[in-house]
């Protein structure tokens, strides 16, 4: 048979059209909702489960993975590590393309991606069902959930607390809890902790480090029950220009950084080498999480440390609830076993064993007196977890984890330009703007 | 016989060429020498090809841009309603406008620098295979690594950067590079320049070295002076390379991503955003991947309009400047 020019195109246009066709009626299609009320869900299941696991978790997922694997032997799970800064994408992109893990191990703050857009299994029946419910830590449940819906289970805490080297505020002749009660009450103490003839300050910021500054700095806001979010998901609004608990907060940096109480580095660090002038014994207070502090700190160090959960303004308190979620994605193939991986993971032993991984336990009551004598720097987070907290919003990580993001030209403007108005007057009109695409 | 041919010439000679009623006829089963389907055949794997890389993804994308695309979740048709809001968002606006920005700054000075490095490395000369290859390394390095490299070598205090700058006591050696939207723009224009020229140094000295030597011999011998030969020989006979390293160098500036994702994100706030960063932002960390096709299509106009643009500026004109230049 002869191919005309004129039948070759249209053959060609037609597959064009098919294929197009194909491409986007597979984009469109929602994953079915594994039955969790089903009689024998998450008991005496069999084959594989695949797990996916942010990079910064690998080593402590693995860890547990393989405690689970000489526990018993029908069930193998395989994980699959994904980078932290692409970790969205590509479970977005796996959840269009229908082929999901059975189980997301995931930054806690993007949960309310995923569940507002109806991609995770409602686990709500079987969760209820543990008897430790009431022990997991709201904060990473409330991410987790849509009203009483819940969609997954906490798996490790990473919480930002103030850490102080006490050995400098007895130096400097400074009652560390005394000083510690409010910003106020810090910025008092601040020049008195400051040495720079030692090179010695009293505080430390990754200034140009957009994801460590907002896991340190907006927990000064939610100690006063102040958020930069207004409202629920869907609806939600910018908090910024008539926020006075974020005004003081900022101007409590500002006022640091030009009385020289925090190091120069602050206004280029980028939290690459973040802790290693609090680890060098040359800085009397540093926000960060155990991991950055306790980890990596000589044993000579360990007793001078004290962690203390943050402060707001004029009093208060809160900590960044941060760490991972473990959720069941719509379309899970295998959903009654990675039910039981789930439940294993929030056993006591597995979560009594998180500090060895740099990370706290979810559960308040594996705060026990042999927890307390093996880990006594990680138990502030589980003796306050109603202090924990991190917003709800589909917005936190264009607003807040982007460099380019309205959080970190707010503060910079503010804290290093001197320009406080501006910055509010900024944040609110980029902060709003993006709420309104992001909810679009 | 002339260096360049003219436009006139072109047409002159196809106004010249048989018309298609005065070609030969072809049978029904193709040419004289092929059978018909020869040509669809020999063209089909490039046509396919063509077909699932480019043109389907551009129509999915132009579709994608009509539709509220989440990269989770359903869609539904909104017509123009992207297309408006790219038009109308101001962020979008100013990383068009900084992208256009730093495309002026980089082009005219890769431009001159690869011609001044063609220049040292066109001849033949002990040494210059060795020259020409470290000239070109930079280039085959690459951008991403390179501004991976320059992350640390610009940090304040113990980055390169700072400390041959102070031992040149032009700075305190604590300039933090990065977090200043007119240094970074600065520091990455100064690394792409030099990364890139070396692609330029390549294309103009192969066009260089196509240019009959007997040429120069004429004009040394009418004593011609080696500015004299440059201008009125070399640029002149250049011209279509020149016109293609700058379209190239153009088109690359404009799509720029790698060096800023790496080096700046984009920050200090959105000092630093290229138009294809903020595109990048808006469908990978927004998700908003309609909104974000649109953008992209619209990157696609601008980027032809300029080229197009481009093309018209350096056309060569049938004023003579382009054909008798060498010979006048």
């Amino acid at each position: 048979m002869e191919i005309s020019r004129r039948r070759l195109l249209g053959l060609a246009g037609a597959g064009t059209a098919a294929t197009i066709a194909g491409i986007l009626s597979g984009c469109s299609s929602t994953l079915p909702e594994a039955d969790v009320g089903a009689a024998g869900f998450g008991a005496r299941a069999r084959g594989t489960v695949s797990v996916w696991s942010r990079s910064a978790t690998q080593t402590g997922m693995q860890s547990i993975i393989d405690r689970f694997h000489k526990a018993q032997s029908a069930i193998r799970v395989e994980l699959t590590p994904v980078l932290d800064g692409q970790y969205v994408t590509k479970l977005a992109t796996a959840i269009r393309g229908g082929e999901v893990p059975d189980l997301v191990d995931m930054d806690d703050i993007n949960s309310s991606l995923f569940i507002y857009r109806n991609t995770f299994t409602d686990l709500t029946e079987v969760v209820n069902r543990l008897p430790y419910r009431d022990k997991l830590s709201p904060g990473h449940l409330g991410l987790a959930s849509i009203g009483d819906r819940i969609y997954g289970v906490p798996f490790l805490a990473d919480n930002s607390l103030l850490w102080l080297n006490t050995e400098l505020f007895e130096k400097a002749g400074v009652d560390p809890d005394a000083a510690t009660q409010s910003l106020e009450t810090l910025a008092d103490a601040l020049p008195r902790l400051t040495s720079k003839k030692d090179g010695v300050y009293s505080w430390s910021f990754p200034g140009n480090g957009q994801g460590a500054l907002g896991f340190t700095f907006l927990p000064h806001i939610w100690a006063q029950k102040g958020d930069f979010f207004k409202g629920k998901i869907g609806s939600q609004t910018a908090f910024i220009t008539d926020n006075d608990v974020l005004r003081k907060t900022l101007e409590f940096f500002r006022q640091m950084w030009k009385s020289g109480w925090a190091p120069p580095s602050c206004y280029s660090d980028a939290a690459t080498h973040w802790g290693s002038d609090f680890l060098a014994g040359k800085i009397a207070i540093f926000p960060a999480n155990y991991a950055t502090v306790v980890t990596p700190a000589p044993k000579s160090m360990l007793p001078k440390l004290k962690p203390i959960v943050i402060p707001g303004p004029t009093g208060g308190r809160s900590f960044f609830d941060g760490g991972d979620n473990l959720c069941m994605p719509r379309g899970a193939k295998n959903p009654s076993a990675a039910w039981e991986f789930m439940k294993f993971t929030l056993e006591s032993a597995q979560q009594q064993n998180m500090p060895a991984g740099g990370y706290t336990p979810i559960r308040s009551d594996v705060d026990t007196a042999s927890f307390r004598t093996q880990y006594p720097l990680d138990t502030t987070p589980l003796q306050n977890l109603d202090l924990g907290y991190a917003p709800q919003t589909l917005a936190y990580n264009v607003a807040i984890n982007q460099a380019d993001g309205p959080f970190l030209a707010m503060f910079r403007r503010a804290v290093f330009d001197g320009d406080v108005d501006g910055a509010l007057e900024e944040g609110q009109t980029t902060l709003e703007r993006l709420l309104k695409e992001t909810q679009a | 016989m002339t260096a360049v041919t003219t436009h006139r010439e072109r047409l002159v000679q196809t106004s010249s060429r048989p018309s298609s009623s005065a070609r030969p006829q072809r049978g029904r089963r193709g040419s004289i020498t092929h059978p018909r389907g020869t040509g669809i055949a020999l063209v089909l794997p490039a046509v396919v090809f063509v077909a699932v890389f480019v043109l389907v993804p551009l129509l999915v994308a132009i579709y994608i841009s009509l539709t509220d695309f989440p990269l989770i979740g359903s869609y539904r048709f909104i017509g123009l309603s992207n297309y408006i809001s790219a038009l109308t968002d101001p962020a979008f606006g100013h990383a068009l406008l900084y992208t256009l920005i730093y495309t002026a700054i980089v082009t005219l000075p890769i431009l001159v620098l690869g011609y001044v490095l063609a220049v040292l490395v066109r001849r033949r000369r002990k040494g210059s295979t060795l020259l020409r290859t470290l000239l070109f390394i930079p280039y085959v390095v690459g951008l991403t690594t390179l501004s991976f490299f320059l992350v640390l070598e610009a940090q304040p205090g113990s980055g390169a950067v700072n400390i041959v700058l102070r031992a040149l006591h032009i700075t305190d050696g604590q300039t933090a590079w990065l977090v200043s939207g007119p240094l970074a723009t600065g520091l990455i224009c100064v690394l792409v320049v030099w990364a890139v020229s070396g692609l330029t140094m390549v294309l103009l000295m192969s066009g260089m070295q196509g240019i009959p030597a007997d040429v120069y011999e004429s004009a040394a011998m009418d004593g011609a002076t080696w500015w004299q030969a440059e201008r009125r020989i070399t640029i002149p006979m250049l011209r279509r390379t020149i016109v293609l390293s700058l379209i190239i160098s153009v088109i690359g500036s404009f799509l720029a991503f790698n060096q800023f994702f790496i080096l700046t994100a984009g920050g200090p706030g959105t000092a630093t955003t290229t138009a294809v960063l903020h595109i990048y932002n808006k469908a990978f960390v927004q998700l908003q991947l309609g909104a974000a096709s649109a953008e992209s299509i619209l990157l696609i106009i601008v980027t032809g309009l300029i080229t197009a643009v481009q093309f018209w500026l350096l056309r060569e004109r049938d004023t003579g400047a382009g054909t008798t230049e060498a010979q006048r």
